[in-house]
Parts: structure tokens; C-alpha cells; sequence
């Protein structure tokens, strides 16, 4: 019998404590800005850290708050902060430890937004990046300089799937005192606790699978708690005194939550990319029942999976559970519940053939998101990764005829039936 | 900051303010196997009204050199060794789970410049089953998940808290996981061994406040009402719903009992 609750439970139930006034059993949408202190002794004590409690719903916020450490409670994380979206999530991670003149070694093959951050515009601010193909192992270890201060990846690279070797690559960042943030998104806590593998920190777009309704737009920093800032003289930020909080050494007072305490600190204060408290409570919906919606994902990518493998008009097919797949072991070791409702494959007929599918298909949804209940194609050489040049798109696994499909949760045989029709208006443009 | 104790370098934070000699002190003294961290709801907020805070790490735990202290007899005095080499005065000691034991030794043989002692989740003795002491040495994980498990109560273990964001279970595994095998297995046989609590119970004549909880599982109140009754006219506070984790479970209601205890008994100027 484990000494702590279990994923199901902790997915409805971490984090919040009942609504003491009222008896709430769902958890309250606290939509308010300010807070009001009981003292003056009260109100001091919050705004210098000595005591938890709120003060302002940029900084913190009851409902996000509930939504915070249930994440940090299914991730295995000491602290998490929830931010307005996936990407100001990645921004707030990065900002908060990385300063002009450093240094990211990023994998190749991640989301068009976390590639053009670190390509066009973190450059603009001091700090560059090294891409690295995710599969080359000794080319994250090669892309080291004495500037970098963080290793970035996502476990499930988008769109093309290839699996992080997590171990592998936080043991290179736990050799040069570097932490090693992932994008896990993709897997959710469910498939894949990251920091179980030495993962340092991780980033979620709760907008996606957490979420898991297309509803609300989030994200969430997990600081793992795990990684020793004061090791080194890289990381100022987090063992030097930060002057607007009477210079504090966030280190030496909090530990293992130095990181998340900094975000607060700092990029919720200063940037004030918060989540909102309804986006917090839809959002917490979603993670009520992670688990169940996570297996029906997973069930129907796989019925999705033996459709296209099997059909005519489909010209190749991507996913890490298929033998095939040139991450297939590692999504065995690290993935072992199932790869992700993610799957990309080609039309017959290239792209036009892929664009008629696309817009002959009717319950599949054309759009640019993934992880929702229902299910979503793409094509993203022409959307998510248009702004991202032709050589980081081959560096990304992406080709002219790929299109990303997001599998939902409607009945399979429903599915199956409506790309059909699209893959018959593929034929015609195909001219088979 | 670091201190030089007997020739090795001993972490203590300050709770965010420089130490001051001439200011009245409060000492935290942490449990078996964790840190200076387990303080942090209650360190900066004395260092923030005119005291000195020191809260070390024990020797071996997380910054502070090591090897770890074998018995509880050795850290009371390595306490007072650490606080002479800082020219403390006035002193304040609050201590929890292991650390009761250390403040028991300390009280009862250092009385000169001792205020006050609270006690926190502790009683006079601390047997520590052997399957938990075999786990510390041999099955570290095991042990860690024993000691949080039994150590925080429903809300803890469900990740409930008073700073948004943070889980205490998640941030107690991160610092339990820095000082496992050998620190925790120290600590765990240094406590199983200790004897001498009802003698040095009797034997301090600071004033003494004792906070228990109902449903300790590591504590228990029954043994916790042992410390009571050999302490000299304790003040006592029982929480009915807190596990072992008093100060953080619930550190708005135990900051209170110390402040109230604390500015009465030591006040500061």
C-alpha cells in the first residue's frame, strides 16, 4: 500500500481545501482582484514572503492557486505556477533564470512557437540557442558553451514525434550544472512524470489534454525541486539577493522551491502573464478526470492508427508506438501507458491531396490546437510552423504533405466513417 | 550564512535579515532528515521584528558539513558550540520532532543565556521503529515515504497548503532525498537511542510551551502529554487536526502561540 494517495484521487481532490463558509464541494471561482487583510501586521507579512496568502490575482489567486498544486501534486513537483498560456509558461520559465549573453541548447523538433521564441525573439534580449536534433544524444553534450545555462525539449516532439531520451540528457545537464527543462504537454503527468527521470523543471500548455475541453487557455510551470542552484555562480537570480524583496536569497530561504518562488516573485509581478481565475476553475474540470479521458485518447489513437496503416490513400503514418518509429524503445521506457494521441501521416497525392482531405473531413475540426476532446487536424507547414524557415522545418520533421492529427474522444467508428469521405476527395485531386 | 563550529563549516539561514549578536535570538532547530527550509513559515517573520534568527542545518544536512551528529547528547552541545561562535544572547529555541530532543539536552545544560523553549510536536523520548531505521540505511525511497506519509496529515497528503502553488509533501521528499542514506539513518538511531528526556525535562528552568497535535502519527498526543508532565508549568496548545507538520500544516496558528510565547518571554527591543 503507497504512504500517498494515488493519481485519480489526487486528480480530484489535490490542492483544495473545502470551502470553509459555504461547504463548496466544487472548488470556487474566487473571481476577484484584491484581497482584504485583517491587519496591517497581516498584510506586510504576505508582501514579504514571511507568511502564504494572498494579496493580488496577478501574483496568486485561490482558484489558480487549487489548480496549481493539484499539477505539482500528479507531476511529483515541490511547486507550480500557473501562467495565461503555454508560451508565456516558457517565457516566465526561461526569463527567470536566463539573462543577456546566455545560452539555451534546445532540441529541433518542438512546437513553432517554442522554436520561434528562442530563434527570432529571446535573441533580441541577449539570449541565444543552439538547436539540436532531439534523437543525437552527444549533440546536446557538443552544443554546451560555458553561457548555457538551460536544456530545453519536449518528451513528444511536434509535430514529428520523436521521443526525448530524458535520462540521457539530465545526466548531461546534471554534469555541467545545467537544468533541464521539458515541454510535456504532450504526455501529461498521466503518461509521463518527467522529473521521475531527473527532469529538472517542467512546462505544460494546460490548454491541451490537461484541460482536455478546447475551453480555457493556461499553462503551468512545475519547479521539480530537484536541482541544486547553489552548486554554481550560474544562476544569480536564484542564490544572490534579489533586491526588491529586501534582498533575499530565494536559495538559502526556500529550497527546493527557489525557482517557483522566483517566478512569483518576479514574472508574475513584473511581466503579470497570470491565469484567470475561470480559466483556473475550467481547467481544474478537466483534470477531474485526466485519467479516463487520457485511456479513451489513447484507445481510439490506437483503432486511428491500425485505420490509417491499413488504408489506400495514406502514403506513411507517424507515431512512437509503431515499431517503426525510430523512437519506438524509448517511448516503450518513458511513455509505457501509450505515446500520446498525437499521429501524423501523409495523403496520397502530396499536398493538395492532404488540403482536399482536409477540407472534405466534417467531424474532425480544422484548427490549430491539439489535445481537445474532440478530435483536430492540421496541416503545419502552412500554420503552426509557417513562421519558421524551410531549413528548421526539415530540422522539425515536418514535410509538405504531413498533416498532425489530434485524436478526440468520439465513438472511433464515427471517425473512421468521416475520413473516408475525406480520403475519397483526396483521390479525386490525386486523380487515382 | 556559514559559521565556523569546532572547525567545520555549519549553514544557518537568517531568515533574509544579517544576524545581529545584540538582538534578542530565536533558534529553529529542524526534524530528522530535513532542513532549514521546514522553518521557512516562521523564520523571516521573527528576523523581520527585531530578532536574530539563526536556523542551522545540522551537521551532514543539505549545506552544512558534515559528518552527522550520532547522538542527541553531541547536538545539544554542537548547538551550544554554534551559538557561542556567534555570540548569541537572549536566546529562543523552537524546536520540532527531533530537534525537541536537541532543545531538551541544550535547555538543560546551557541555561545561562536561554529565554524560552518551544516545543513542537515531540515527547520526551523518540523510539523509532527498526523497519523505518533499515529503511533509512538500506531503502532510502521507503523511508522517505514513510516519514511523509505518517508525518502530514490528510491535508498534506493532499497537497493542500498555506503558500499558493507549493506542495509541502512534494518540497519535503526534495530535501529528505539530499540527506538520505546516512544523515536520516543518523538521525533516526540518534533519536531511537536518546534516554535522558525525562531527566533533562525536569532539569530546565527557562519558560516552556509545548504545541502537540491530536493526530500525530509520529508524536503521538499521549506521548507528547509525557514531555507535559515532566516539563515545569509548560503552556500547552493542542491543534485537533494537524498530523506531525504543526509549522506547516498550520503556521499561521502556530506562528501565533510563538510570537505571543516569544515576545513575552525573550521580548526585543
Amino acid at each position: 500500500m503507497s504512504n500517498f494517495y494515488l493519481f485519480d484521487t489526487l486528480s480530484l481532490h489535490a490542492g483544495q481545501t473545502v470551502d470553509k463558509e459555504f461547504g463548496a464541494r466544487a472548488t470556487p471561482i474566487y473571481q476577484t482582484t484584491s484581497y482584504v487583510f485583517p491587519d496591517t501586521d497581516t498584510a506586510s507579512s504576505i508582501f514579504n514572503l514571511e507568511r502564504g496568502g494572498h494579496a493580488y490575482s496577478r501574483i496568486t489567486n485561490p482558484t489558480v492557486g487549487v489548480l496549481e498544486q493539484r499539477i505539482a501534486a500528479l507531476e511529483g513537483g515541490a511547486a507550480a505556477v500557473c501562467t495565461a498560456s503555454g508560451m508565456a509558461a516558457t517565457f516566465c520559465a526561461i526569463t527567470a533564470i536566463l539573462s543577456q549573453g546566455d545560452h539555451i541548447v534546445a532540441s529541433s523538433q518542438m512546437y513553432g512557437g517554442n522554436i520561434s521564441l528562442m530563434k527570432n525573439t529571446l535573441p533580441r534580449f541577449g539570449i541565444t540557442a543552439t538547436f539540436v536534433d532531439p534523437t543525437d544524444i552527444d549533440g546536446f553534450r557538443d552544443a554546451i558553451q560555458d553561457n548555457t545555462r538551460l536544456i530545453y525539449g519536449e518528451l513528444i516532439g511536434n509535430p514529428g514525434l520523436d521521443i526525448l531520451d530524458l535520462e540521457a540528457i539530465a545526466a548531461i545537464g546534471a554534469d555541467n550544472h545545467i537544468p533541464f527543462m521539458v515541454d510535456a504537454t504532450f504526455n501529461t503527468p498521466y503518461l509521463c512524470r518527467p522529473f521521475d527521470f531527473g527532469v529538472n523543471i517542467t512546462i505544460h500548455s494546460v490548454t491541451k489534454w490537461m484541460g482536455g475541453h478546447g475551453t480555457a487557455i493556461g499553462g503551468v510551470i512545475v519547479d521539480g525541486g530537484n536541482f541544486d542552484w547553489g552548486a554554481t555562480d550560474k544562476y544569480p537570480t536564484i542564490t544572490e539577493p534579489y533586491a526588491p524583496f529586501q534582498g533575499i536569497n530565494l536559495w538559502e530561504e526556500f529550497g527546493p522551491t527557489a525557482f517557483a518562488t522566483r517566478i512569483r516573485a518576479e514574472a508574475m509581478r513584473d511581466f503579470g502573464a497570470s491565469m484567470s481565475p475561470m480559466n483556473a476553475f475550467l481547467l481544474l474540470q478537466g483534470i477531474e478526470t485526466l485519467s479516463l479521458r487520457m485511456d479513451k485518447h489513447l484507445s481510439n489513437t490506437a483503432s486511428m492508427l491500425e485505420f490509417l496503416i491499413n488504408h489506400k490513400q495514406v502514403s506513411w503514418v507517424s507515431h512512437p508506438s509503431m515499431p517503426s518509429h525510430s523512437s519506438h524503445e524509448l517511448a516503450k521506457k518513458y511513455l509505457p501507458k501509450g505515446a500520446g494521441s498525437i499521429v501524423s501521416f501523409g495523403v496520397v497525392g502530396g499536398r493538395e491531396a492532404g488540403k482536399a482531405f482536409i477540407e472534405n473531413v466534417e467531424l474532425a475540426s480544422h484548427l490549430a490546437n491539439v489535445g481537445d476532446a474532440k478530435t483536430l487536424i492540421i496541416h503545419p507547414a502552412t500554420t503552426t510552423h509557417s513562421r519558421i524557415d524551410a531549413e528548421a522545418l526539415v530540422a522539425a520533421g515536418i514535410t509538405e504533405d504531413m498533416i498532425r492529427l489530434s485524436v478526440g474522444l468520439e465513438d472511433v467508428r464515427d471517425l473512421q466513417a468521416d475520413f473516408e469521405v475525406g480520403f475519397r476527395a483526396a483521390k479525386k485531386i490525386a486523380g487515382l | 550564512m556559514y559559521i565556523d563550529v569546532n572547525g567545520r563549516k555549519a549553514f544557518a539561514t537568517t531568515g533574509g535579515k544579517p544576524f545581529d549578536s545584540e538582538q534578542p535570538t530565536v533558534v529553529f532547530l529542524h526534524g530528522s532528515g530535513l532542513d532549514h527550509t521546514f522553518w521557512g513559515l516562521h523564520s523571516r517573520f521573527f528576523a523581520f521584528r527585531k530578532y536574530s534568527v539563526l536556523v542551522p542545518d545540522l551537521p551532514g544536512h543539505t549545506h552544512s558539513e558534515g559528518p552527522p551528529l550520532a547522538s542527541i547528547e553531541e547536538m545539544g552541545s554542537w548547538l551550544n558550540d554554534a551559538l557561542e561562535a556567534i555570540d548569541a544572547k537572549d536566546i529562543s529555541i523552537v524546536a520540532h520532532s527531533q530537534g525537541c530532543l536537541v532543545a531538551l539536552e541544550y535547555a538543560s545544560r546551557f541555561k545561562k543565556n536561554l529565554k524560552s523553549v518551544s516545543f513542537v510536536a515531540s515527547g520526551l523520548a523518540t523510539p523509532v521503529n527498526a523497519a523505518l531505521i533499515d529503511a533509512a540505511e538500506n531503502n532510502p525511497e521507503a523511508a522517505i515515504g514513510m516519514m511523509l506519509g505518517w508525518g502530514f496529515g490528510t491535508a498534506g497528503q493532499l497537497h493542500q497548503g498555506p503558500i499558493p502553488g507549493n506542495s509541502m509533501v512534494g518540497g519535503g521528499q526534495k530535501v529528505m532525498r539530499g540527506n538520505v542514506p546516512n544523515e536520516l539513518a543518523t538521525d533516526l538511531k540518534a533519536c531511537n537511542a536518546y534516554q535522558n528526556g525525562q531527566a533533562a525535562a525536569a532539569n530546565i528552568e527557562a519558560p516552556v510551551q509545548v504545541i502537540l497535535s491530536r493526530k500525530d502519527k509520529m508524536a503521538p498526543y499521549k506521548a507528547g502529554m509525557q514531555l507535559v508532565d515532566h516539563l515545569p508549568s509548560p503552556v500547552v496548545h493542542i491543534f485537533k487536526d494537524c498530523g506531525h507538520m504543526i509549522p506547516q500544516e498550520a503556521p499561521d496558528e502556530c506562528r501565533t502561540l510563538l510570537r505571543d510565547f516569544i515576545f513575552q518571554n525573550n521580548p526585543s527591543s
